[in-house]
């Protein structure tokens, strides 16, 4: 990340205060939000979203697995994100990596619920198909292709816009099976199911810089910022996960504050996503 | 072009490409065989005796085009210029550098060229503005004229002989720049003028254009008067800090430096030249049509720019006629 001199810090601090950002954004707006579905066609799903600079892939694979012992009717979900060398200069080599994992356990705590599987944003007994012997393992791969800030908004908003791109194989299972046997499967090339992705809830990033706190932060306001608080909402208004970043403490009044506010935000987020990710379905069916 | 990443809608991307066919249509009328793309021919006459240049190989007794971009031909020198290339210094060229190091008697500043430019110590104005030569003492002071990672703008003096860059601020004008923002667009969309400062005095903006692809746009700052006593600068100096922590820049002007941030946006986003004529017009296109300063990064700014920026090259060129 380039620097920035004291008079740039101070003009992007002066700004966040005055309510009027570098690119003329207000504090609680996003950046142009662009998403392209079906980028990588040899997997089930797949999109791409661009939030200004920010640029990531998502992608969902589905093979067909056992479940584990403890959770016999749920299937697997793994979410797992890597920072590609080319995103920026400090991710040459090993660079990426801590970033990696950091983002990669962030959506896992948003996106997936806790270690029993409750309260997972998304439904893992849809993936099931016998249960207890055959059920679908689902890998969602993030790629960031280039980091301008705000990297987990952009990864939840493109794994989002993938799961409902993504089509699962219907499957047909052989009836006469005894208990002790694997079923035979038989996996359809023609049918497949969509994934009901109402309920997967997006992550809405706040940044505190100075006493106020913004919305979808470039990488130039990041460098400013005391903390970051990532908070995931779902449709309904429920708080999904929460992830702090930053070594500043922050008075609980003022998560509490920002918590409300995310909830706000989200209701617009949502709604544009789902328009952006419903125009982008349709015109990759044209194409 | 490069694949606008903007959500258009239909009828914004009929009336782009629109804008974007008439704009070529108008350009074509001179060389259009210049430009070209990785291994098309050349047309060359063969039985001059050739030098062939940077971007041109020799394939099959044809001479081939290398990257993409528009031949150039000097006397005998056949070579391709690639658009998107780092930025080519020319000696008198205004440019706009963040510095990188600070080492002995001289500034290392990074431009967007292959290698980092030198700012001399003895380049530089005293700030008493007195002609001597320059002490240990001045050595050790650099720190207090820049520092690290500090934005200045400087003009270039002369290549060195490794092939990197030395520069001088010598003028009042050149100098560390503050209060403000830097964009980073690609060099050749700034052409040579006469012109690289530019003082927006309805605005109170200075604009500085460098060639090489920084554009900083700030609070206009008056050229320094170079018979200050140093005493009263000190003191000065150790009062700002905390006063800037007071003082931000007041509302209206910020508002006026982000519409003509985002107007240079649009402006790179299209590949378009950007001078300040043009950037002056764009901004009073945004105002015209009443349209938020965010939205200027929009879409529907974006087509209105290139159609606007088509019915002007079709009116000037209709003029010439």
């Amino acid at each position: 990340m380039v620097g920035l001199s004291v008079g740039e810090k101070h003009f992007i601090q002066g700004g966040i205060a005055q309510d009027l950002r570098s690119d003329g954004r207000k504090r609680l707006t996003y950046r142009p939000i662009y998403v392209e579905t079906g980028v990588i066609p040899q997997a089930h799903g797949s999109a791409r979203v661009r939030l200004g600079a920010t640029d990531v892939i998502a992608s969902v694979k589905a093979e067909l697995g056992k479940p584990s012992a403890l959770q016999p009717d749920k299937g697997k979900i793994a979410i797992y994100v890597d920072c590609s060398p080319t995103a920026a200069p400090m991710f040459e080599g090993r660079g990426g990596e801590e970033l990696s994992t950091e983002l990669s356990v962030a959506l896992q705590r948003c996106l997936l619920g806790g270690k029993s599987g409750a309260g997972a944003g998304i439904d893992p007994t849809s993936l099931v198909v016998v249960e207890g012997k055959v059920c679908w393992d689902l890998y969602i791969d993030g790629l960031v292709i280039s980091s301008d800030g705000n990297l987990l908004d952009a990864l939840a908003a493109a794994i989002k816009a993938a799961l409902s791109n993504t089509g699962i194989p219907k499957v047909d299972v052989a009836v006469e099976t005894r208990s002790d046997e694997q079923p035979e499967v038989n996996i359809s090339d023609e049918e497949f199911l969509q994934f009901d992705t109402s309920g997967i809830p997006v992550i809405v990033t706040l940044t505190k810089v100075g006493r106020h706190y913004i919305v979808d932060a470039t990488s130039e306001e990041e460098s400013q910022m005391s903390s970051a608080v990532s908070i995931s909402v779902n449709r309904k208004g429920h708080i999904c996960g929460l992830t702090k970043r930053g070594g500043v403490g922050l008075d609980p009044s003022i998560i509490l504050d920002m918590i409300s506010v995310a909830k706000h935000v989200s209701e617009q987020l949502i709604n544009k996503l789902d328009s952006e990710i419903a125009a982008a379905e349709a015109s990759e069916e044209e194409s | 072009m490069r694949g606008l990443q903007l959500p258009l809608s239909q009828t914004q991307r009929i009336r782009l490409q629109r804008a974007l066919e008439k704009l070529q249509s108008l350009s074509c009328k001179a060389n259009s065989d210049a430009s070209v793309t990785v291994a098309d021919t050349i047309p060359v006459n063969y039985e001059a005796a050739l030098l062939k240049g940077h971007g041109t190989t020799d394939l099959n007794g044809d001479l081939v085009a290398t990257v993409c971009g528009v031949v150039e031909r000097i006397n005998k020198l056949v070579y391709v210029r690639a658009l998107r290339a780092r930025y080519k210094p020319e000696v008198g060229d205004i440019v706009v550098g963040r510095v990188v190091e600070v080492s002995q008697k001289r500034w290392r500043l990074e431009i967007n060229f292959s290698l980092d430019a030198i700012l001399m110590l003895s380049s530089m104005n005293m700030p008493d503005g007195i002609q001597r030569r320059r002490t240990a003492l001045d050595e050790l002071n650099m720190r207090g004229i820049f520092e690290e990672n500090d934005v200045v703008c400087a003009e270039v003096r002369n290549f060195q002989h490794d092939g990197s860059l030395q520069l001088q601020a010598r003028s009042q004008k050149y100098g560390k720049l503050e209060k403000g923002q830097l964009l980073i667009v690609d060099p050749y969309l700034v052409k040579k003028s006469k012109q690289h400062f530019h003082h927006l005095e309805q605005f109170g903006i200075d604009l500085v254009l460098g060639r090489n692809g920084f554009i900083w746009v700030g609070e206009h700052v008056e050229a320094r008067d170079s018979m200050v006593v140093d005493q009263a600068n000190s003191s000065e100096q150790s009062m700002v800090p905390e006063e800037k922590n007071k003082t931000h820049t007041p509302l209206e002007m910020r508002q006026n430096i982000c519409r003509i941030a985002n107007a240079v946006r649009v402006l790179s986003t299209l590949g378009f030249s950007i001078d300040a004529d043009l950037i002056l017009e764009t901004v009073e296109l945004s105002s015209t049509v009443k349209i938020d300063i965010h939205d200027m990064l929009g879409s529907e700014f974006h087509v209105l720019v290139a159609e606007r920026e088509a019915e002007r090259r079709s009116l000037v060129g209709k003029r010439k006629r």
